[in-house]
């Protein structure tokens, strides 16, 4: 560190001598005050003094008044070809000088009698003052502006000019040296020639501005990766007027009625989210806002936000807006190197100023080797772990702060880490897992007796259930046979074939017997279990009995019907009882089978 | 197009207000809870005077998906929670219906409670009411108390004991339980019923179920100590001297305990009569508290508590509610009691004794139409079932009702005859071989498709009812254009975040109660009075305020500290809920605290009509709440053909369109004008006068002008006497 800050002064002692030769032949500068930003470029041609060494840096300087709310400075070569590379811009101290001081790193070292084009431009925040401070809401705003008549710098500037761009042409007062000339919205000064270096004379503008003075106050990022395919973005955004203060009463009527009633406020502004956003949501800590629009346009994604109130001077509000990109189009990787390539800041509303932004980057759960690279000074936090949806030992989070950014500010963010791919087995085998062990357990308790006592007579209970419906499915397929065996009688009624019916009496002999011994062996069971249920079974064998009796008994009488030997009134007659008979039997069994 | 991520927000401000307290500070914390910024400047002990158990459920749920990274906002599970506890609700229903009848009734009373009207006004999403886990709590007490009467278990009583602490815990309800269950016993012994399950069952309960109850610091000692728990302390005396008596049945001659038994159960009966009458005469037992008689006596509410009358759930119930609420499930379920008395057994008693009282009660309120729902369900689950048992099983076996217990009691024992189940329903020998007796196929088929007709009408309407009138929170209101497209007017919203937003943190804001827990919740911002309408003189002084004149109102304000007033004002877009239409409750409240300064027929014309128009009366033109709902309404013009300041709510163009305000100023208007802030100025430096300066004579009326000229520069005396000279006559010669 002290090895560097001794560079550093190395560096600006070599800077300061040999800047002793530079001369700025010409400087045009405008400040563009339209909005709630200060913006100044200046066209600078920068010559070395002929005699002297070459310089390879120039020192750029600001004056002390300004100089703590420059958000952003950036400095070109304007060259022959259209081609503008940024330069490289390192802060520096001039000792016994007030002001910030910049060194810039011109490409090619300038020699000796050479010129070279620069533009510079800067943007500052917070130096439109409101003035009045307080206005009603019928009022318009005014603002102040103070600045330097001349550009700050430490060099000789042959010659100057300076324009101010203002918000309308209603202009209170202005500051008059040189006898500027003014059209319309524009204020016109200079030229001046000759001026010393580090002169400084106030110029103040007092005009009505009447652009939104929207300030977000303090904006959290989160960057949540997912390997799995999805990035979901985050935006906690505070927001707050910072023009005039509303005075006295907020009139609804006067707001609906009168088109210039709170013409400084803010109703709507329009956020671009990036094209592949999807799944956006607006919301606050009480839920959906629902007065906001999306459109989707081929290289964006427009949102129009309308805060649930409109703004005016001094209100604030706070949202949360969200979203979901598709990761193939900010995640590279090659082998186990990845690299996430993210706006650290994106899109808010035109001429946007941020004052403070934290910006929190979720990497997957075993991310290493992280390492940031950022187009300007970020200061980060130490990083923490977060924990989420099937985390075991947390994701690691990259915390980042900013103050003071504007829309310069909108440029990529490089994250370069690493991750075994093994990992991303580790979520869905996890699922996996405690399903496993959920139905394993599951398996083991059903299969398994966990009661403490052991209760034979339950056992015995089930064992009876279990000969009981076999018997019943038996008694069943019985009852059955009889109807197949009238089914054969039947046949035989009408085909008169003998052979039929014998076939089937022959069948229905061999099956019932079979299924006859069948059950005696479960009631013999039934015994031993010591169950009751056995005199039942025993009741329904008899009746069965009776019933096959009563069965038979039709087939004979049809066969002597069929051999002529029975009247078919008769046979009628008697077919007739015993089917009434054999249900009565059949409805006993039955109910023996339900108590069962 | 229009991408809304659509996040509910629970519709309980308080409830979630509390959760998030018990969820970021821990239980203990929430216990200790005083509330600074309900009540002002009274307070509220929070943790000592809500029941507990919606909170500490949302809370443990949010902590165990927390304990495994499951990183939900215990906004989503608030959310979420009463939608969970209907499905429980649900399977619990069945399980009740199943005891009381068959597992088919059990799933149709299980389907009943998913969609009906009545029951989803607790259970959508968004809802987080005690109610909504306070149904499912009372449905599986009861399925407990059936089983454990049907078991003599005590292990089943403990259950239920258990799940009676919870539902203690959720909502004041239970005392609905410990009425219902000691009746339920004590029909049984006039039944003849008692048997030793009724006295395991009961006995066990009581004692459990009390020092449970009495755990929940809300709860206390009142179990034992007022007269809403005294039933069951009464029953409980009367089972132990009826078990008593049947104890000394076996020991004496029939004779001798019949002359006992009638002695002993007078004389007991008798007893628990005089010593509850004593100690509430000597202030032991608290008498039964106002809104206890609002239930017997419909009419007292009005008399006595305005503040509860003025409560729209507190009304009695009208026809069309009923329709709405249960559609026709409130026809087909006295065919269900009826099935249920005519075979009855020990817990179809417990089904009738519960339908009667909740249909009593849901008649008395609105709100107790909630514990009506479900024993709705249930029995017309079993009035359909039976039908569609008798008519829809063609070859099926129907399966007799079991008429004594103890043949399904065998079933119930054995498990391993659960499986078997599916056995019974056989295809029946002799049933093939009878010929249909009785009932065409015709016959079946119209009243089957009948019945289907009609649950599909009741699902059609379960289905409108639900969107339309219960999934949009009350706080959005959407309108329709004729287009079809939806409007959504978010003015609550606005407003109260506008105040979350944009007011000093501490600052107090004076609104009707109904919106006191949404200025908490959604503004988070201290309120005067809210939902839990305690301390009826606070509000009564809020109602003084409201419905003075400017001045008056304003010293009570100043004494209130209050800095914002919030008003809801539906005149623009025609709300009808808004503070104006509930203005005359106001008055009624606050004439009940202040009889001498508020008096409810000032605001009546002499006819006794409520006008806001020219013929209204006109203390009501002046006082505070007239005055900020119509502040600058008479410049306005809603439409061509109505006169300006035209109130599109009552249909009357309004009687005081020159509204000045001296104490306060507008703060904040919503868009559609629904709600309106105020802001209470404070008192000015130097009292600026309200009237001309006298005039007296000292100062002359015309400014004196000096007659000098620039010629005549001398000195001039006032009233000097001039010297006026005659003119002389023309002389003319005639």
């Amino acid at each position: 560190m002290a090895g560097l800050s001794c560079r550093l002064l190395l560096l600006c002692l070599a800077a300061a001598g040999a800047s002793a030769d530079l001369v700025l032949e010409e400087v045009r500068r405008s400040l563009d005050l339209s909005t709630h930003l200060a913006k100044i470029s200046a066209e600078l041609s920068l010559a070395n003094a002929p005699g002297g060494a070459a310089a390879s840096t120039f020192l750029l300087a600001l004056e002390p008044g300004l100089e703590p709310r420059l958000a952003h400075l950036g400095v070109q070569v304007k060259g022959e070809e259209e081609e503008e590379n940024a330069l490289e811009v390192k802060e520096t101290k001039v000792k016994g000088k007030s002001g910030k001081f910049f060194s810039v790193k011109l490409p090619s070292p300038l020699a000796p009698g050479a010129k070279v084009r620069v533009s510079v431009e800067m943007v500052f925040t917070h130096v439109l003052q409101p003035y009045p401070t307080h206005i009603t809401q019928s009022e318009k705003q005014f603002v102040v502006f103070e600045g330097n008549h001349y550009f700050y710098s430490p060099y000789v500037t042959k010659t100057q000019t300076t324009r101010v761009k203002l918000a309308s042409r209603n202009v209170e007062s202005y500051t008059k040296l040189g006898n500027p000339s003014r059209t319309e919205d524009t204020i016109e000064y200079g030229p001046f020639k000759d001026i010393p270096p580090y002169s400084q004379d106030t110029l103040k503008v007092h005009y009505e501005n009447n652009s939104p003075f929207l300030t977000i106050t303090s904006m959290t990022r989160v960057i949540e990766v997912s390997h799995w395919g999805n990035i979901a973005v985050e935006e906690t955004v505070d927001l707050k007027h910072t023009g005039a203060v509303l005075k006295g009463p907020f009139s609804r009527y006067d707001y609906q009625r009168q088109p210039d009633s709170g013409i400084s406020s803010v109703k709507s502004f329009k956020t671009i989210l990036p094209a592949a956003a999807q799944d956006v949501y607006y919301r606050d800590e009480i839920g959906n806002i629902s007065t906001s629009h999306l459109l989707v346009l081929d290289d964006s994604v427009e949102m129009e936000i309308r805060p649930r109130f409109p703004l005016f001077g001094g209100w604030k509000t706070h949202y949360i807006i969200g979203y979901n990109l598709p990761s193939y189009e900010y995640l590279y990787n090659l082998g186990d190197q990845y690299a996430l390539k993210m706006r650290f800041v994106d899109h808010v509303f035109d001429e946007q100023v941020t004052d403070s932004l934290t910006v929190k980057i979720v990497l997957p759960e075993g991310a290493k080797n992280i390492h940031v690279d950022s187009p300007y000074e970020i200061n980060r936090a130490s990083d923490e772990l977060h924990y989420t949806y099937l985390d075991t030992f947390g994701r690691p989070v990259i915390v980042a702060h900013k103050s003071n950014l504007v829309e310069q500010h909108i440029q990529d963010i490089v994250v370069h880490y690493t991750f075994n791919k093994i990992l991303m087995l580790q979520e869905p085998l996890l699922v996996v897992g405690a399903f496993y062990i959920l139905f394993f357990t599951v398996i083991v308790y059903v299969r398994l007796d966990f009661s403490i006592t052991k209760d034979p007579a339950a056992e015995a209970r089930m064992k009876v259930a279990c000969i009981t419906e076999q018997v019943l499915t038996l008694v069943n397929k019985r009852l059955g046979l009889y109807r197949h065996f009238d089914e054969a009688v039947n046949k035989y009624k009408q085909s008169r074939d003998i052979s039929t019916l014998n076939s089937g009496k022959k069948s229905l002999e061999m099956e019932h017997k079979a299924l006859t011994n069948e059950i005696a062996s479960l009631q013999s069971k039934l015994k031993t279990e010591g169950s009751d249920l056995c005199d039942k079974v025993s009741e329904i064998q008899k009746l069965d009995g009776q019933v096959k009796e009563l069965v038979l008994k039709s087939s004979v009488e049809a066969e002597r019907l069929v051999a002529g030997k029975l009247k078919k009134d008769t046979y009628i007659e008697n077919e007739k009882m015993h089917s009434n008979k054999r249900q009565d039997l059949v409805s006993k069994i039955d109910n023996i089978l339900d108590a069962l | 197009s229009i991408s809304v991520a659509f996040l509910v927000w629970p519709l309980n401000e308080f409830n979630y207000r509390s959760t998030h307290h018990l969820a970021s500070h821990g239980f203990y914390e929430f216990l200790n809870w005083f509330d600074e910024r309900a009540w002002y400047p009274l307070g509220r002990i929070v943790g000592g005077t809500v029941y507990p158990g919606l909170m500490v459920t949302a809370g443990l749920i949010h902590w165990i998906l927390n304990m495994l990274n499951v990183t939900v906002h215990i906004r989503d599970v608030c959310v979420f929670l009463a939608p969970v506890f209907s499905g429980l609700t649900a399977i619990s229903t069945f399980l009740l219906t199943r005891e009381l009848w068959n597992q088919g009734a059990g799933l149709l009373a299980a389907c009943f409670i998913a969609i009906v009207p009545g029951y989803i006004s607790r259970s959508v999403a968004g809802s987080f009411d005690n109610e909504g886990i306070a149904i499912f709590a009372l449905q599986f007490t009861y399925y407990l108390w059936v089983k454990s009467v049907k078991t003599g278990s005590v292990f089943w009583t403990i259950c239920c004991c258990l799940s009676y602490f919870y539902m203690v815990s959720a909502w004041g309800g239970y005392v609905f339980i410990i009425n219902l269950i000691p009746l339920h016993v004590f029909v049984l012994l006039l039944m003849q019923r008692y048997s030793r399950r009724v006295y395991i069952a009961y006995s066990t309960f009581y004692i459990v179920g009390l020092i449970l109850s009495m755990q929940i610091p809300f709860v206390g000692f009142q179990p034992i100590r007022t007269s809403e728990h005294m039933a069951a302390a009464g029953v409980f005396a009367l089972l132990q001297a009826y078990a008593f008596l049947q104890y000394l049945r076996d020991r004496l001659t029939k004779q001798e305990f019949q002359t006992l038994f009638f002695l002993g159960v007078s004389l007991a009966a008798g007893t628990v009569f005089l010593s509850v009458i004593y100690l509430t005469y000597t202030g032991y037992i608290a008498p039964w508290s106002g809104r206890f008689y609002s239930l017997w006596d419909t009419g007292y509410a009005k008399i006595h508590i305005p503040i509860i009358a003025s409560v729209s759930e507190h009304q009695p119930t009208t026809w069309v509610s009923f329709f709405f609420d249960l559609h026709i499930l409130v026809c087909t379920f006295p065919a269900g009691l009826w099935f249920c008395i005519k075979n009855i057994n020990d817990e179809r008693v417990f089904v009738a004794l519960y339908a009667i009282s909740a249909v009593y009660f849901a008649g008395v309120m609105v709100r107790l139409m909630l514990t009506l729902t479900p024993v709705v369900c249930m029995l017309s689950a079993i009035a359909f079932s039976n039908v569609f048992e008798r008519y829809l099983g063609d070859d099926m076996k129907r399966e007799n009702p079991p008429i004594e217990d103890s043949s399904d009691e065998d079933d119930k024992r054995n498990p391993g005859n659960l499986y078997d189940k599916a056995g019974k329903v056989r295809k029946h020998v002799s049933e093939q071989e009878k010929t249909e007796e009785g009932l065409g196929p015709n016959i079946k088929n119209i009243v089957t498709m009948l019945m289907l007709m009609l649950l599909m009408m009741f699902a059609v309407h379960c289905t409108w009812v639900t969107s339309n009138a219960y999934s949009s929170p009350s706080v959005v209101l959407a309108s329709y254009n004729h287009d079809g497209t939806r409007n959504i007017l978010d003015d609550f919203r606005e407003a109260y975040y506008w105040l979350r937003q944009n007011t000093d943190e501490h600052a107090r804001v004076m609104s009707w109660w109904d919106y006191g827990y949404q200025i908490a919740g959604m503004a988070n911002r201290t309120t005067l009075v809210d939902n839990n309408t305690w301390n009826n003189s606070h509000i009564a002084l809020v109602g003084k305020a409201m419905s003075s004149n400017e001045s008056a109102a304003y010293e009570i304000m100043r004494s209130l500290d209050v800095d914002y007033v919030l008003i809801i004002f539906g005149g623009v877009i025609g709300y009808s809920g808004d503070d104006i239409n509930k203005f005359l409750w106001m008055v009624r409240i606050a004439e009940g605290e202040h009889p001498k300064d508020i008096r409810e027929s000032d605001y009546f014309t002499p006819q006794g009509e409520f006008r806001v128009d020219k013929a209204g009366s006109p203390t009501l033109l002046n006082c505070l709440m007239y005055k900020m709902s119509y502040y600058r309404f008479g410049e306005m013009q809603l439409d061509f053909r109505t006169p300006p300041g035209f109130d599109r709510t009552r249909n009357a163009e309004i009687g005081n369109k020159d509204i000045k305000f001296k104490h306060l100023e507008e703060a904040f208007t919503s868009e559609h004008w629904l709600v309106r802030i105020y802001k209470v100025k404070q008192l000015d430096n130097r009292e600026t006068l309200d009237h001309k300066p006298r005039v007296t004579n000292i100062v002359p009326k015309q400014k004196y002008l000096s007659k000098k000229t620039s010629k005549r520069k001398r000195g001039y005396i006032k009233n000097k006497l001039i010297l006026k000279k005659g003119k002389r006559p023309n002389r003319k010669t005639v």
